[in-house]
């Protein structure tokens, strides 16, 4: 190459290296004329491509001269990106945020207050209740509410079919039904018929609020633990019998692995998410014969006949407080929370929609878990709630629960004083 | 040794009268280098030594402001029951890595000076390989092999009947998981540790060798009274390095426990890390990063000291 055409070439790179940074940085404000560049960071796994490419082209329809950026973040290091991404001078203009982290960031002033934008959203009124709890820190909306999801029971129908059981419809007939299961498989030492690792909180959750019980409670500005009070207890004692009368799993290992174990036979239930369907019945990952064999059901409660309230997992979707688009990202924002493309989100990606109007979308399979978000609780909205989840604290007591390392009343009061200690933390 | 003859046969230049002159040229020369391990060593060091004396956390990250508090992170950490926990488990965590990595270096070391020329190469090939893993990789690899519901070793252990071992967690008991640990760190220092040794070896002379054995010394006694004397320097430069690695090790627990160790496996660069961007309070994870450099520093002595010594003796 001619050393002189290629430094041209370089420094005309660096030119537009430049002139393309300050695009995104100095957008002319004149409606549909903007130039630059919208940053989003999605969640792997959150959205379809589809759906993601169809709200890029309603957004550059409006306004031809951006570019959106869409940059798939993993969730494994999310927490050490967003503090560094959001604080630093060139945020991601659009965040999906996993709906414990929201408050944090709203609290150390990191996301736009967008109170006065949300009647500019579709269906704001509708907003699943727990997602918009997860938004709101003192009294004010941060973030928009973007998809949701909820457990509820997988089960192998072949496996009940032939031990000529039922799905069950209180926790004790869990405890039975799971026990008939048990003794239909005594040859087979690997066989759970409910396999739960211990460090799976978002499961055990259910049983703690169905007796009554919570992680904290607040009053006065001040939190307090309450894993050992007694609903909660009751609660964690019904499913350590479970746990010990019923799962093989790894008492103090997490549920990464749990579709990988019940496609490979040897499981009858185990407690999980909607798309974890398509994970146990993906041709690499899993088992695709096992497709018409899979039913779910939702968490019994004790009371029978009902179900258990479960945890609302989901996304909010947040502008950063030092981006430089605000208006443009509230817009993409909406373009993706709103009817058309959060349909798309439901029938195509199969989430549940941020929105009790669209819930009836869920069908087959998809349809229960649907049913369970109506039936839905949030861990403690404190901007702490973060360092409870970092410290491990509820995997932890799961833990020395299941394994005997400690007492259940003994184990519970530890966790709820640090509980206490973190979420009063400054 | 050259230089120092040279130097002798020179002998009456030496006594000239020193010019007073200052010589620009020699600063001139290493300005660059300077600059270079101010910019990537000692700027950051400041840093991190200003940082701890701040309370920063995610508000004043995105301030880019601290506030001052002197030295409360280090009153902090230091009144901390779990951090003496760590260090003391840091430290014997160190020592036994740092000996079986010795241990079994210089008797990889040994047995490639005796085997033949094919195995030789093979063994060689073996701990390139090794060291040419990266770490995650291998540590993905270990993961899977201890692995609760898929691992191999718990199969292995079952099949030659060494116990029921099928469905056990290696990490349910901390002594248990740092052996693995333990067997990872030390299965990675063997190939550098090995490789040196093994070069050290080569130049021991051989006519020492034979004279101790004339003289009737047994195997043990030359290996003990010629060999490892000879070989100290590198002894020491081996452990010196050695303990900065294990004591800082960190990919090794942080990784294998998924990313969510819990706090029986706390050493201190996870302590450090745990509390920077866990629990975003990254002034008292400098202090605790500072309080791991001190320690740090003491060993780094040894190994300056020794290696100045080594290039008295080389010049």
């Amino acid at each position: 190459m001619n050393p002189r055409k290629f430094l041209f070439g370089a420094i005309g790179l660096a030119i537009a290296t430049v002139v393309a940074a300050c695009g995104g940085g100095t957008p002319t404000t004149t409606a549909g004329n903007e130039t630059g560049t919208l940053t989003v960071w999605l969640m792997n796994g959150s959205a379809p491509a589809s759906v993601i490419d169809g709200v890029n082209a309603d957004f550059t329809a409006k306004h031809p001269k951006m570019t959106v950026k869409v940059e798939i973040q993993q969730w494994s290091d999310i927490g050490t990106k967003l503090d560094t991404g959001l604080t630093g001078n060139t945020p991601p203009d659009v965040v999906e945020l996993g709906n414990t982290l929201v408050a944090k960031y709203a609290a150390a002033g990191l996301l736009e207050d967008i109170s006065g934008k949300k009647s500019s959203f579709d269906n704001s009124g509708t907003w699943l209740q727990s997602l918009t709890d997860s938004c709101t820190v003192s009294g004010k909306l941060y973030c928009a509410p973007y998809y949701a999801g909820s457990r509820a029971v997988i089960y192998r129908k072949d496996l009940f079919a032939a031990a000529n059981v039922q799905p069950p419809t209180s926790m004790d007939e869990l405890l039975t039904v799971g026990k008939k299961l048990m003794a239909a498989h005594s040859s087979d030492p690997n066989f759970s018929a409910l396999y739960f690792p211990g460090k799976y909180w978002y499961a055990a959750l259910p049983f703690i609020w169905d007796f009554g019980g919570d992680i904290a409670t607040q009053s006065g500005g001040k939190w307090q633990g309450s894993l050992n009070s007694s609903g909660s207890q009751q609660g964690l004692t019904t499913l350590a019998t479970l746990v010990s009368s019923l799962s093989k799993a790894d008492k103090s290992g997490d549920e990464a692995k749990q579709d990988a174990a019940f496609a490979g036979g040897h499981i009858a239930m185990i407690i999980a998410n909607g798309w974890e369907v398509g994970v146990i019945t993906d041709p690499k990952a899993g088992d695709p014969k096992l497709k018409d064999k899979l039913g779910v059901f939702p968490i019994p409660s004790h009371t029978a006949g009902q179900t258990a309230p479960v945890f609302l997992g989901g996304s909010d979707l947040g502008v950063a407080a030092k981006s430089k688009n605000q208006a443009l990202a509230n817009e993409w924002v909406e373009l993706l929370t709103g009817n058309k493309h959060m349909n798309e989100m439901a029938t195509v990606g199969g989430v549940i929609p941020n929105t009790t109007s669209m819930l009836n979308l869920g069908t087959g399979l998809n349809a229960i878990f649907y049913a369970a978000a109506k039936n839905s609780r949030f861990v403690p909205n404190s901007q702490n709630w973060a360092s409870v989840e970092n410290a491990n604290v509820i995997p932890d007591m799961l833990v020395s629960i299941f394994t005997g390392k400690a007492q259940l009343p003994a184990a519970t009061t530890s966790a709820s004083d640090k509980i206490t200690t973190l979420l009063n933390g400054s | 040794m050259g230089a120092a003859i040279a130097a002798r046969n020179q002998g009456p230049a030496l006594h000239r009268p020193r010019r007073r002159r200052f010589n620009h040229l020699p600063y001139a020369l290493i300005t660059p280098a300077s600059l270079a391990i101010f910019g990537i060593l000692a700027f950051p060091l400041g840093m991190l030594v200003y940082l701890s004396l701040q309370h920063y956390g995610l508000r004043e990250l995105f301030l880019h402001q601290g506030t001052w508090v002197g030295l409360d992170n280090f009153r902090t950490i230091l009144a901390d029951p779990l951090f003496q926990q760590v260090v003391v488990r840091s430290l014997v965590f160190t020592v036994a890595n740092v000996a079986l990595t010795l241990i079994l270096s210089t008797l990889i070391a040994l047995l490639m000076l005796k085997v033949s020329r094919p195995i030789r190469t093979i063994l060689m090939g073996g701990l390139v390989f090794v060291w040419a893993t990266p770490v995650i990789v291998a540590i993905d690899i270990w993961q899977w092999m201890f692995d609760y519901e898929f691992g191999v070793i718990n199969y292995l252990l079952t099949q030659i009947h060494a116990g029921n071992f099928i469905h056990h967690n290696w990490f349910d008991n901390p002594f248990q998981g740092f052996i693995v640990i333990t067997v990872v760190v030390v299965w990675g220092a063997i190939p550098f540790v090995t490789i040196t040794l093994f070069a050290a070896l080569l130049q021991v002379p051989d006519d020492v060798l034979e004279a101790a054995e004339i003289d009737g010394a047994k195997p043990w006694q030359t290996f003990w009274n010629v060999t490892v004397p000879i070989l100290k320097p590198i002894f020491l430069i081996v452990i010196s390095l050695s303990t900065i690695w294990d004591f800082q090790v960190f990919n090794q627990v942080y990784v294998m426990l998924n990313q969510r160790p819990s706090s029986d496996y706390f050493v201190i660069a996870v302590y450090s890390y745990r509390e920077s961007f866990g629990i975003t309070q990254y002034g008292l994870g400098a202090a605790i990063a500072v309080v791991m450099v001190l320690i740090l520093i003491v060993v780094t002595f040894f190994y300056v000291r020794q290696t100045l010594q080594t290039a008295e003796i080389g010049a």
